[in-house]
């Protein structure tokens, strides 16, 4: 364990000494690729957030430097009310908000009874039960998008918040249940046995024992489902369909085709800093929480 | 966080014999009494909407069916036969393969290379949080950055930075390049991530192997190669089973890049995934249910050949350490 330490914050800690293979070529080589990279990444938010202040000829022509034209004119918010307001992001965004929150708390409403059946009442099949639905995390959305349209027009759930709802709450179980699994495992069997011995009947046992001690799995299965959603575009591009109804994402899928003919590209980039913005605080406040959560189940 | 995460993995073992044992007879059958009600609901909408749609794309692929308005019409093989000729799916075929097989190897080789160097970097969980960072932006935000990034006159970023070093323009973009392009973009992109799962590994060897290593005067690929590469066998293999299925299915950032964006790319850039909605919801032409749940069917095939193929060949001897 000392080797993760050593990489966290306590600034001072004492390195570990230098040992003699430390300047091997390929150590330094990693050493550079691996700073280039963190480097770029930190451009690239730069860039991001910069642009969206900018003209279209700043962005092109000036592209690392600060915006100045639109804080000039006195408008430094203008590609943002454009975004906001003429390309129907303000809209998207409540969409999304409430899309998001609704359906991540009812995958996780679902799931978490489902993921504590299958891992703590020691049901014959529970095992194989499990990898069935794990299963699901493997097939690819484009395989089952074609009849879940046809049955959802037939009863009038296509280009509708509700029956996008439906399909991210199902398509979401495979990996929420995998996940939660994991949590309810490794819970120990005392606190259990101890409620159970006080008289608490089973259902009581779960809501005021099990699901507080799962508390950390749950509010990751929370946040990783509403991360995954929040970002979420082929099926909303197949069962959203008037822009009254665009999430986000979809939105932004709309307005790329729209922005590149009126070269609002200004706009455009706003655009794609809203969608992104909200996710990166959410990861700067989260980071190591939504780390682990999406590492988690490969983790054996 | 840690603890929480190193748990289930050391519990995993025991997933095969269910249930905790040890409590009363009475009340571990009023226990089991809540197994179906508590399963029920998440069964049931698994399913309704993955288990039986799949079923019947299964059963579509074998139809020729025009979408809303047309009915359904048994074809038997001719939608594969036809689609299997088609220039389209070959492309979209062997761009898919691309992305899973090269895009796996540049990713897999950077993540490798970075455990070399990470394991004790000071700031690595800085690093990490950095890396890490693409895999929370949507795909076609990123899409989106690389256009601007990309884009074939010399207005694009990637042509401005080339340009003040005199290069000529590079059609990133053009039909013919742009596959190697969205690989480079979905290494990027995803590396972070297939980079965390390695580390998460390489925490859990005890350091004093390294140290041992080091004073025998080790290189770092000679302690890569004894010591890293075999004790995160396994999740390597996991992690080459999550690539695959992400890679296989790749579509906002080619259909973005690839394309004007609302209508789909130029044939020679598609994917499977960009198959699929093309002939299903793409907005060009009458629709071909039977031609895009053919090719749904060749996607999951591809899924379940690869990662049984990948189990297969990582499988070995687990090492006790």
């Amino acid at each position: 364990m000392t080797v993760a330490d050593v990489g966290r914050k306590a600034p001072r800690r004492p390195k570990p000494a230098p040992g003699a293979g430390r300047r091997s070529p390929l150590r330094v080589l990693g050493m550079v690729v691996v700073l280039a990279f963190s480097a770029f990444n930190l451009l690239v938010l730069y860039w991001l957030i910069a642009a969206s202040f900018k003209t279209p000829v700043e962005i092109f022509t000036k592209p690392f430097a600060l915006p100045v034209r639109w804080f000039q004119l006195g408008r430094p918010l203008r590609n943002f009310a454009y975004a906001w307001d003429q390309a129907g992001f303000g809209d998207a965004f409540l969409t999304t908000v409430v899309l998001v929150a609704a359906s991540s708390a009812a995958i996780v409403l679902v799931s978490a009874p489902a993921a504590y059946a299958l891992t703590r009442l020691g049901v014959r099949g529970s095992g194989p039960l499990t990898n069935l639905i794990a299963v699901g995390m493997g097939v690819p959305f484009q395989t089952v998008i074609i009849p879940l349209f046809i049955g959802l027009s037939t009863v009038h759930l296509t280009d509708s918040l509700f029956g996008l709802f439906l399909v991210y709450v199902a398509l979401s179980i495979p990996f929420t249940v995998f996940l939660l699994t994991g949590f309810f495992r490794s819970l120990s069997d005392e606190m259990e046995e101890a409620a159970a011995i006080d008289g608490a009947s089973p259902l009581r046992t779960f809501f005021a024992v099990m699901l507080p001690l799962a508390r950390g799995g749950l509010i990751t299965a929370l946040i990783l489902n509403a991360i995954g959603l929040w970002n979420e575009t082929l099926l909303a591009i197949v069962f959203l369909q008037s822009q009254a109804h665009f999430t986000l994402a979809r939105a932004l899928f709309t307005f790329y085709g729209a922005a590149e003919y009126q070269s609002e590209y200004g706009g455009l980039i706003a655009g794609v800093t809203i969608l992104v913005l909200p996710m990166l605080v959410l990861y700067l406040v989260l980071a190591r929480r939504i780390i682990t959560g999406l590492t988690l189940g490969s983790g054996k | 966080m840690a603890t929480i995460v190193a748990a289930p993995a050391k519990e995993r073992g025991a997933a095969g014999k269910p249930g905790p044992v040890g409590t009363s007879g009475g009340h571990l059958v009023r226990k089991r009494r809540l197994f179906w009600p508590f399963l029920t609901p998440a069964l049931v909408l698994y399913v309704v909407f993955l288990v039986a749609p799949t079923i019947v794309t299964g059963v579509l692929s074998f139809t020729r069916w025009a979408g809303a308005g047309d009915t359904p019409q048994f074809s038997g093989f001719t939608g594969y036969l036809r689609m299997f000729a088609s220039d389209s799916f070959r492309s979209a075929l062997v761009n898919t393969l691309m992305y899973v097989v090269v895009g796996g190897a540049g990713t897999f080789l950077l993540a490798f290379l970075f455990t070399m160097v990470l394991r004790d970097m000071p700031g690595g969980k800085l690093v990490r949080t950095i890396l890490f960072f693409p895999n929370i932006v949507a795909p076609v935000a990123l899409a989106m950055f690389f256009s601007f990034l990309f884009k074939s006159d010399d207005k694009g970023l990637a042509n401005f930075v080339l340009g003040a070093f005199g290069v000529n323009p590079v059609r990133f973009l053009a039909p013919e390049n742009v596959t190697l392009t969205v690989i480079g973009a979905l290494v990027w992109a995803s590396s972070g991530f297939y980079i965390t799962i390695l580390m998460a590994a390489v925490d859990r060897i005890p350091p004093y192997l390294y140290e041992d290593a080091e004073i025998a005067g080790a290189s770092a690929w000679q302690k890569f190669r004894a010591i890293t590469l075999p004790l995160t066998w396994d999740v390597v293999g996991v992690a080459g089973v999550l690539w695959t299925i992400n890679a296989l299915k790749v579509f906002e950032l080619v259909f973005v890049l690839a394309g004007p964006g609302t209508y789909s790319p130029p044939t020679a850039a598609w994917t499977l995934g960009i198959y699929v909605f093309d002939r299903s919801f793409g907005s060009q032409g009458t629709p071909d249910y039977g031609g895009a749940s053919a090719c749904a069917v060749v996607m999951i095939a591809l899924t379940s050949v690869f990662v049984v193929l990948l189990r297969r060949l990582m499988r070995r001897d687990t090492i006790q350490f």
